[in-house]
């Protein structure tokens, strides 16, 4: 039973990072109808900003993470308002393939870059843990829980308390209506491409502090925010929140079951009965955006 | 009636667009078959590959293209059909057979998985048919047992010389690539095909005018889930050798997507046009621009999207007017 | 204020109005009449920015706007409320609102804006929490005009002021309108109730098959025998 509790707080923890992980990706799908398939590599990105500030430059980690976010960030504007916008409102295939043929451009970025080794930044947060009620948290994985929800609590309050916020979830309602209300809606894609890549800055450098990483790892996390997404809903923040510990916690416990090599393939099974019994997610009702096809 | 009368008849008939499609694939076809002599193996190769893709394409195009359901997790069935085949031909059956033994299952799980999965629309079609190629994916590597795992699965080697054996590959898919010929044909000029593209464009109206629309899409990812396991076969036979990593590759998928969409999507010849040009550059930016590949191509795609929406057919649709004045000036 | 010129637009290869001419003067409230299908939303859609025009021109005080976007146009005082009120639907009544003021060029005349709009639809102070999807037609119609009055325009267009409302709706509205054009408001409205808008417009024209077919002064036209004519299809 303490093994068992023991492995559904690892599920929790790790469904936090999942939960921030996939806000980046939910709110450029909620708001633009686009499915960054090149999300995982932005990831990437984010840790290799971050590894190359801590190790090369001497930073701490404090400030490593906001400098990864920031890039990702004006990566992502870049992309955005120099690209991307040339595609929104366009069809779903499109939009699909073009982020599909940027992800393979930034593979090839970070490889040339950083080359195909593996890498991570050495213990950060050492390997001590603290205990609660009997189970063992590193401080680690707490660490990482927090920051998650740190930046989820951000994003809450970014659109729900600013007016940049009202205008992004305008603009993901009815974007010609959002026109004729004034908002520069170019703009306000633009601006919520680069929050998709600030966050996901911010989870490479999560990723960084505690995975090995390559240019070929983003797949995976492309994958999962996916799933996350799904299961929780889209448009919906307290759906990803609800979908990534959901998604932690299975995976944790299939792997009391199963062979690790079964572990993602889990969360997607889980993904098809989610979908099969319930498209629209746990949360099912939109918060910022449509439930667009 | 005359010779000429009745071609006349068929020119302009009903048939007249199915008819010469079917004449242009003949010719395709001709060509195809006499080409081997003149090819070195490395180019006989090559061809073999764009024809692989082609027929993969096609898969693509039948579900994504003709019926608009972006079928992203279809590389399963080439999975499925590369291990079926794979397992058959291990056990010691003919060619034949052992491409039934990958096709079969595949377009059982396309009709099963169908129902549940064809509900769903757009991106979450996409990515549930994403999550059945990992599922499967995720099985073919751990039940070693059976498929050797994650560590792969050897074919035993097929009679006579590298040579013969690359030609027999050859006109395996030379053969699969007329049938997905066919497949587009009939899916661009039958009822049925009519069917799918109501569904594409407005699936409530056509449902509404009283087309079978789960029956439809059902049966169109079956006959794409087939097309590509035999693909899948043909390829496990081809390469000798095949691990789950390899054939149940989304990329697989995707590069196919592309490929019908540059080449012109709900098009007949559209897959085998995208396959031409995208095998071409891919293996072009390999042997010249090892490192920066996937760049090349990655931004190559890019500009496509950008460019092209309509395809190249399309493309050249729109400024064929503008190229015909070019050639031939009013005088 | 507003002058149009051999206006020509249409979506892919439909023209759907042809060459039209019309002028709204400053503080003046012009009724956009025509049967269903004349060009009248084709025509506010190149007005407000959202629908490119193919031939003609568009002046604002003199001023080509023809290649401003929406919120540039609204920077310059054009608002266009467009037909079926277009809400953002799961946002508050007071989110609506606010969405409306990103084109302000001072922050602090948010809170004046929405005072001034609270005053003039007191029903909208009542429902600020409120889902704006939750809302009946006519607080819909009264959120949506009030988005757009957010943004201080000189010019206020309204496509289809009344569709699907009630008549004690309607008429509130109107009354509503009126004290807008009282209070210095330059008014262009679209709307299928002939008789009570051009009870209140100063004037009126009709946009019939693509192309303006009457125009004059709102008493003469209510009078004209020939109106009922356009609106009936012959």
């Amino acid at each position: 039973m303490q093994l068992v509790a023991q492995i559904v707080l690892n599920g929790v923890l790790l469904g936090g990072f999942y939960a921030c992980m996939a806000l980046g990706f939910s709110i450029v799908w909620g708001v633009m109808n686009m499915v960054n398939l090149a999300y995982g590599s932005m990831i990437m990105v984010g840790a290799y900003v971050t590894q190359l500030a801590v190790l090369h430059v001497g930073l701490p980690l404090a400030i490593a993470l906001p400098m990864a976010a920031l890039a990702t960030f004006m990566l992502g504007y870049a992309l955005q308002r120099g690209l991307l916008n040339r595609l929104a409102e366009r069809s779903v295939f499109m939009t699909l393939i073009f982020t599909f043929g940027l992800n393979m451009a930034l593979i090839n970025l970070n490889l040339l870059l950083f080359s195909a080794d593996v890498r991570s930044l050495p213990d950060v947060f050492g390997r001590a843990s603290f205990t609660i009620a009997g189970l063992s948290v590193p401080y680690s994985r707490a660490t990482i829980f927090a920051v998650a929800m740190a930046m989820t609590l951000g994003l809450h309050a970014l659109l729900n308390w600013t007016p940049l916020g009202n205008a992004i979830k305008a603009t993901s309602f009815d974007p010609d209506a959002a026109r004729l209300s004034g908002i520069d809606v170019p703009h306000v894609y633009a601006l919520t491409f680069a929050i998709g890549g600030a966050i996901a800055g911010v989870t490479g450098a999560l990723v960084a502090t505690s995975y090995s990483f390559s240019p070929f790892a983003g797949e995976s996390y492309t994958m999962k925010a996916f799933v996350v997404v799904v299961l929780g809903g889209l448009g919906s923040i307290p759906g990803a929140i609800i979908g990534g510990i959901l998604l932690g916690v299975v995976e944790n416990l299939a792997s009391l079951f199963l062979d690790s090599g079964y572990r993602d393939a889990v969360g997607f099974a889980l993904l098809l009965v989610v979908l099969v019994l319930r498209p629209r997610g746990l949360m099912g009702r939109r918060f910022f955006a449509e439930v667009k096809g | 009636m005359t010779a000429s009368a009745l071609l006349a008849r068929w020119a302009n008939g009903p048939w007249a667009g199915s008819l010469r499609s079917a004449a242009i694939a003949a010719v395709l076809m001709a060509i195809l078959m006499v080409l081997p002599p003149f090819l070195s193996l490395y180019w006989l190769r090559l061809l073999t590959s764009v024809l692989m893709l082609a027929v993969i394409a096609q898969g693509m195009n039948a579900m994504a293209g003709f019926v608009g359901y972006p079928a992203f997790g279809n590389v399963v069935f080439f999975g499925i059909g590369a291990y079926g085949t794979a397992l058959a031909i291990a056990a010691g059956f003919g060619m034949a057979p052992a491409l039934l033994v990958g096709a079969v299952p595949a377009a059982t799980l396309a009709l099963a998985v169908g129902p549940l999965l064809l509900r769903l629309r757009g991106h979450y079609f996409a990515i549930a048919t994403l999550g059945l190629n990992e599922v499967v994916s995720a099985l073919a590597a751990n039940l070693s047992g059976l498929t050797g795992g994650a560590a792969g699965l050897s074919l035993p080697l097929g009679a006579g010389t590298a040579s013969d054996a690359a030609q027999r590959a050859y006109f395996g898919f030379v053969a699969l690539f007329a049938a997905s010929l066919a497949l587009g044909i009939f899916l661009r000029d039958s009822r049925f095909g009519y069917g799918c593209r109501a569904i594409r464009s407005n699936e409530e109206a056509a449902e509404a005018t009283g087309v079978a629309t789960l029956r439809v899409k059902s049966i169109a990812w079956m006959l794409s889930a087939l097309l590509t396991a035999v693909a899948g076969g043909l390829y496990a036979r081809w390469v000798g050798f095949i691990e789950p990593s390899l054939v149940f590759d989304m990329a697989i998928s995707v590069k196919a997507f592309v490929m019908f969409l540059l080449g012109g999507a709900g098009t007949v010849f559209g897959p085998l046009i995208g396959s031409l040009l995208i095998e071409s550059a891919t293996t072009l930016a390999w042997s010249h621009l090892l490192k920066l590949h996937l760049l090349v191509l990655g931004v190559t795609i890019m500009l496509v999207v950008l460019v092209l929406p309509d395809g190249a057919q399309g493309f050249v649709a729109r400024h064929w007017p503008t190229v015909r004045a070019w050639w031939r000036p009013r005088s | 204020m507003l002058s149009v010129r051999g206006l020509s637009a249409g979506y892919g290869g439909l023209v759907a109005i042809r060459s039209v001419d019309l002028e709204v003067k400053a503080g003046e409230w012009l009724a956009l009449l025509g049967p269903v299908g004349a060009g009248k939303s084709t025509l506010l859609g190149v007005l407000a920015g959202l629908l490119a025009a193919r031939h003609g021109e568009v002046r604002l005080d003199g001023e080509d706007i023809r290649l401003l976007p929406p919120h540039r146009r609204l920077r310059l005082g054009v608002a266009l409320v467009p037909e079926g009120r277009r809400l953002f639907s799961g946002m508050t009544v007071r989110e609506n609102l606010m969405a409306g003021t990103h084109a302000l060029p001072d922050p602090t005349m948010r809170r004046r804006n929405l005072d001034r709009v609270c005053e003039l639809f007191p029903v909208l102070a009542e429902r600020t929490r409120q889902i704006a999807g939750t809302l009946s037609g006519g607080e819909q119609q009264m959120c949506a005009i009030g988005r757009a009055l957010m943004a201080s325009p000189r010019l206020l267009i309204i496509d289809e002021v009344t569709l699907g409302l009630a008549p004690l709706v309607v008429e509130s509205l109107f009354a509503a309108l009126a004290r807008l054009h009282e209070q210095g408001m330059t008014l262009l409205t679209v709307e299928q109730n002939v008789p009570l808008v051009l009870a209140h417009a100063d004037r009126g024209c009709v946009l019939s098959g693509g192309a303006i077919v009457m125009e004059g002064p709102a008493a003469v036209l209510r009078d004209d025998p020939d109106l009922p004519r356009h609106f009936i299809g012959f």
